[in-house]
């Protein structure tokens, strides 16, 4: 039994004083010299054979306590006993410990066997850092090779059970030797009435069921050495979660053949594991032994594979059609009816057609434009700021100025407007939130926050929720009061999202945090680290958190608990906010691909290369995606799963 | 529509626009699917029941309240009750429970606070239940300096650690007492602070908490036991685990390990909804849908426990039973 169970009730301790005495002398045969280890059900000595007077024969002696009373399950487990005992005794391999003698004596067993000197793997596993891997693959492969002989040497399938690094030992050679076989299991009574704290970690799930097969031992394996590899203990783990433990991600030394063959033994379902002990030895046989060329070779088989797959997902995915501008595209762009808006650094905003890309109009202003324009469609404007401090509200369909509105320093935060008050909201570098009349661009109020706005206001239950680069958040009632503030270690550039249904906010902030707060107190309920920046702004869809990082990752986590659900990796940062549309989340990243990532799994569906970084979010309407990249380059693409 | 008049003014609503005041996504994020995607098809729900309790509040009592809502006054906040039992078999009480609620009414506008803790404790000579008992009063201790006296002084508004984070480190801190102080010992611990209409759960082990609303009965805590690891994986049926010889073995709990791994969530509580956290005294006696009836039948919190407590006993009582149970208000 695993040291972690501590509070296991019935089965009496094994009592020190009844334990044998060391120079006493057993079964007049065995003078005990002391204590090799102490198992669950009583100790193993380490003794010596008097019948070989003129050598120091020395073996080791496993005791088991009977904690039977009843005199007939007594005499039953004796039998048992001595039944297993026969057994182990005609069993000849090299891994498995000879078995000289067995005697009953004062209620207990005892088993009289070869000492091994050496040290067991989990001693092993506390004394070192670190195993060489090739030594490794060359002890799962002896423990395949014995696996192999008990399941098939026998008339009946021996099935050890019980696989695990405290039941195997690394003799003096450095061959693995397997001790402690199933017939410590006689005694071990299974009623367990209290609660009790951890779980043995390496047995099959199906064991559970009581459906033991040689495959639970294949299993056994598996988790004995994700345990060696990893250096996580399953038993402190949830059960049966190794796969939430990705082998190279705590040792990359681990060759991947190695880690598929250890994921395959560690399957749930029993018949997705190998068939048999001898066809994973012969699997681990083969990447062992295999010259390191023939690796390289595989690698590149495989690599060529890929490549050739994302040349035809790259040919499947032409865009229907290109815009090309005069400079760096970094805003989003948005669509209303048959038009699309794009702005540029080229200080212009284009209406293009939505249909096949046609300019239709366009509208110079006097700085270069970050900021996303956005379209008020009851009055059938377009909205945004530019670097030359103006705000500015255009006529969609002809692109005439309809009002603007002058701040004191540059604008780049995409605004929103509150349709029900016709007011519209955006940051400016001049450090205020600025409040006007969607209809005229009269000025309503405005928020002094200190320092650049950069972020886009969320509205929610009648408060904006806007964040600065100071770092600082606020809430503001539509008549500009404040009811909350909330502060981040950094700034806070990725704008903010209101969860509406549960009415949490998220926000990410350069010091590299997803923050969650409730969006009417302002009283943070988490913060999710990330190993970057955080630019990109988050949203929710399903219960689930969706953001990138500079860190180059997309992540996906649950927004209730904060629990990583997948995340996914690009070649570098990740600025861009996902979007997430029919089972797939879609983000641009700095490595100049735009990415298509299926929700459920996290795995790339496809991706396309622009020829610049990707800074903005996409836009998805009917069937096309809206993507802009610093190669100055709208990009419509077709939607496809 | 008088724009100046909405922005300028308080929030002092007057009834007409209360009910305009629907949340509905803006027209413009409908139409670019990329936002509208991420606003979920129930928000109808939700919008539908705050027009009820807004629309309640407006026209003042022409149409009948639901019956929840009769008994509580304008001031309405949380009710709670708490009850626990040696239960039947066992010689001692080994469960711990910790409830604590603060309401207040002045200029500040400080949200009502509540802090609910269940442990259930294990070991022998005693172990089990000093390791729930220091459990509960650590975090308790550790939470009320944390969370809820800055909250109180308003101090550093901005800067607070997350509440879930406060609660997470007062865990931690539990542990790291029990495995020093009782080596032998070791507890579940389930606890939900209450902050205006939002719980912070912390949930280590097989206590659970389920929330009851007008829809029925949900579990919202995952129990850390072997047979429900096995469950999720699809390995065991959830009928075969009642009976499970080892449906005791926990894979998590504190007193284990120094490094623990916390499950920790936020729930937005529906008005009128209730929270019940229970030991697993309770839950492995009780059925969920006689928990349900009890809870929907009872006004009073405190008679619901005891009747919830009276009925594990009555089923057998094989372990120690412990009930707290919070009524939300209606808004
Ligand atoms: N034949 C042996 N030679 C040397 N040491 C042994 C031998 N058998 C067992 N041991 C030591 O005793 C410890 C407990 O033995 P084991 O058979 O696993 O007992 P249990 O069944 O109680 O787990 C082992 O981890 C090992 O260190
Ligand atoms: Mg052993």
């Amino acid at each position: 039994m695993p040291e972690t169970q501590k509070f296991a009730g019935g089965s009496g301790d094994s009592s020190s004083d009844n334990s044998l005495q060391a120079n006493s002398v057993v079964h007049r045969r065995y003078k005990i010299l002391g204590i090799l280890g102490q198992g669950g059900m009583g100790a193993v000595y380490q003794a010596r054979d008097l019948n070989f007077p003129d050598v120091h024969k020395l073996v080791a002696i496993k005791e088991m306590l009977n904690p039977a009373t009843d005199p007939a399950i007594h005499n039953s487990t004796l039998k048992l006993f001595q039944r297993e005992a026969n057994i182990l005794a005609t069993l000849n391999h090299p891994a498995i410990p000879k078995i000289f003698d067995f005697f009953d004596q004062n209620e207990r067993f005892y088993l009289v066997m070869e000492l091994i000197v050496g040290s067991d793997l989990e001693e092993l596993i506390n004394k070192t850092k670190e195993l060489p891997v090739d030594k490794v693959i060359d002890w799962a492969i002896e423990l395949c090779d014995v696996l192999e002989y008990l399941h098939t040497s026998q008339s009946k399938p021996i099935i050890f059970r019980d696989l695990k690094p405290s039941n195997i030992m690394i003799d003096n050679f450095g061959k693995v030797r397997l001790i402690d076989f199933g017939i410590a299991k006689i005694f071990d009574s299974d009623v367990r009435r209290h609660t009790m704290i951890g779980t043995e970690g390496y047995c099959a799930p199906e064991q559970y069921k009581g459906n033991v097969t040689t495959l639970s031992d294949i299993y056994g394996l598996g988790a004995t050495l994700h345990h060696v590899l990893t250096r996580k203990d399953p038993r402190l783990e949830p059960p049966f979660s190794f796969g939430e433990r990705p082998i190279r991600e705590f040792n990359t030394n681990v060759p991947e053949r190695f880690v598929e063959a250890i994921e395959r033994a560690l399957s749930l379902e029993p018949d997705k594991r190998f068939n048999s002990a001898s066809e994973m030895k012969a699997d681990l046989e083969r990447l062992r032994y295999q010259p390191q060329v023939a690796f390289g070779a595989v690698a590149e088989v495989n690599d060529g594979t890929n490549f050739f797959d994302g040349l035809d997902a790259d040919g499947a995915i032409q865009p229907k059609w290109k815009y090309p501008t005069e400079d760096e595209i970094r805003a989003s762009a948005s669509i209303y009816k048959e038009m699309v808006f794009v702005a540029s650094y080229d200080t212009n905003v284009y209406g293009v057609n939505l249909a096949d890309g046609e300019f239709a109009w366009k509208y110079a202003t006097h700085g270069g434009i970050a900021a996303s324009p956005i379209v008020d469609e009851s009055n059938r404007l377009v909205l945004f700021g530019s670097e030359d401090k103006t705000f500015y509200a255009l006529d969609c369909r002809n692109g005439r100025i309809s009002w603007s509105y002058t701040t004191q320093d540059k604008i780049r935060s995409t605004a929103r407007i509150a349709p029900d008050v016709d007011a519209v909201f955006f940051g400016s570098d001049d450090g205020h939130l600025h409040a006007l009349n969607v209809l005229n661009g009269r000025f309503l109020w405005k928020h002094d926050m200190g320092d650049p706005i950069r972020s886009r206001p969320f509205i929610f239950n009648d408060l904006v929720i806007v964040g600065a680069e100071s770092g600082e958040m606020v809430a503001l009632e539509l008549s500009g009061n404040r009811k909350w503030g909330f502060r981040a270690r950094r700034s806070l550039t990725s704008s903010p999202y209101v969860d509406t249904i549960e009415g949490i906010c998220y926000v990410g902030s350069t010091d590299g945090y997803m923050y969650a707060l409730d969006a009417s107190s302002g009283y943070s309920s988490w913060r999710f680290r990330t190993n970057g920046p955080i630019i990109s702004s988050p949203v929710v869809h399903e219960g689930l958190l969706y953001f990138g990082s500079a860190d180059g990752y997309l992540y996906a986590i649950n927004a209730q608990t904060s629990r990583e659900k997948w995340k996914f990796q690009t070649e570098k940062a990740i600025l861009s906010s996902p979007v997430v549309h029919n089972g797939a989340v879609y983000f641009g990243g700095i490595d100049e691909y735009f990415y298509c990532v299926d929700i459920q799994t996290g795995k790339e569906r496809w991706k396309f290369k622009t020829n610049g970084a990707i800074t903005s979010t996409a836009c998805i309407a009917n069937d096309v995606i809206l993507i802009g990249s610093l190669d100055k380059t709208l990009y419509a693409l077709p939607l496809v799963g | 529509m008088d724009l100046f008049r909405r922005l300028f003014t308080q929030s002092q609503a007057k009834p007409d626009e209360l009910i305009s005041k629907t949340i509905e996504p803006e027209p413009f994020e409908e139409q670019k699917a990329t936002e509208a995607t991420t606003v979920p098809i129930p928000a109808v729900n939700a919008v539908e029941e705050k027009d009820e309790s807004e629309i309640a509040y407006a026209d003042g009592a022409t149409r009948p309240l639901p019956p929840e809502t009769v008994i509580t006054t304008s001031n309405m906040h949380l009710t709670f009750g708490q009850s626990t039992d040696v239960g039947m078999v066992r010689s001692n009480n080994q469960d711990a429970a910790f409830s604590f609620f603060s309401t207040s009414r002045n200029a500040d506008q400080r949200p009502d606070f509540g802090l609910f803790i269940v442990a259930d404790g294990m070991g022998g000579h005693h172990d089990g239940e000093k390791a729930s008992a220091a459990t509960a009063h650590i975090v308790a201790a550790q939470v009320t300096s944390s969370v809820y006296l800055p909250m109180l002084t308003g101090e550093n508004d901005a800067d607070r650690i997350p509440i879930t984070e406060a609660l997470v480190s007062a865990v931690q801190k539990a542990n790291a007492d029990i495995i020093a102080r009782i080596p032998d010992g070791g507890t579940t611990l389930t606890a939900t602070a209450i902050i205006g209409d939002l719980a912070y759960v912390v949930h280590v082990g097989d206590s659970r908490i389920y929330l009851i609303t007008k829809d029925g009965i949900e579990q919202i805590t995952r129990d850390h036991s072997l047979v429900q690891r096995l469950i999720e994986l699809d390995q065991l049926k959830p009928e075969e685990a009642a009976h499970h010889p080892q449906r005791n073995v926990l894979y998590r709990a504190l007193g284990q390990s120094e490094s623990l791994e916390i499950d920790a969530l936020t729930r937005r509580l529906p008005p009128n909804s209730r929270l019940l956290l229970c030991s697993d005294g309770l839950w492995n006696v009780v059925e969920e849908k006689d928990m349900l009836g009890i809870v929907i039948a009872h006004d009073d919190p405190q008679e619901a426990c005891d009747k919830l407590v009276a009925l594990a006993n009555t089923n057998g009582g094989t372990d120690n039973i412990t009930a707290i149970l919070l009524y939300i208000p209606s808004s």
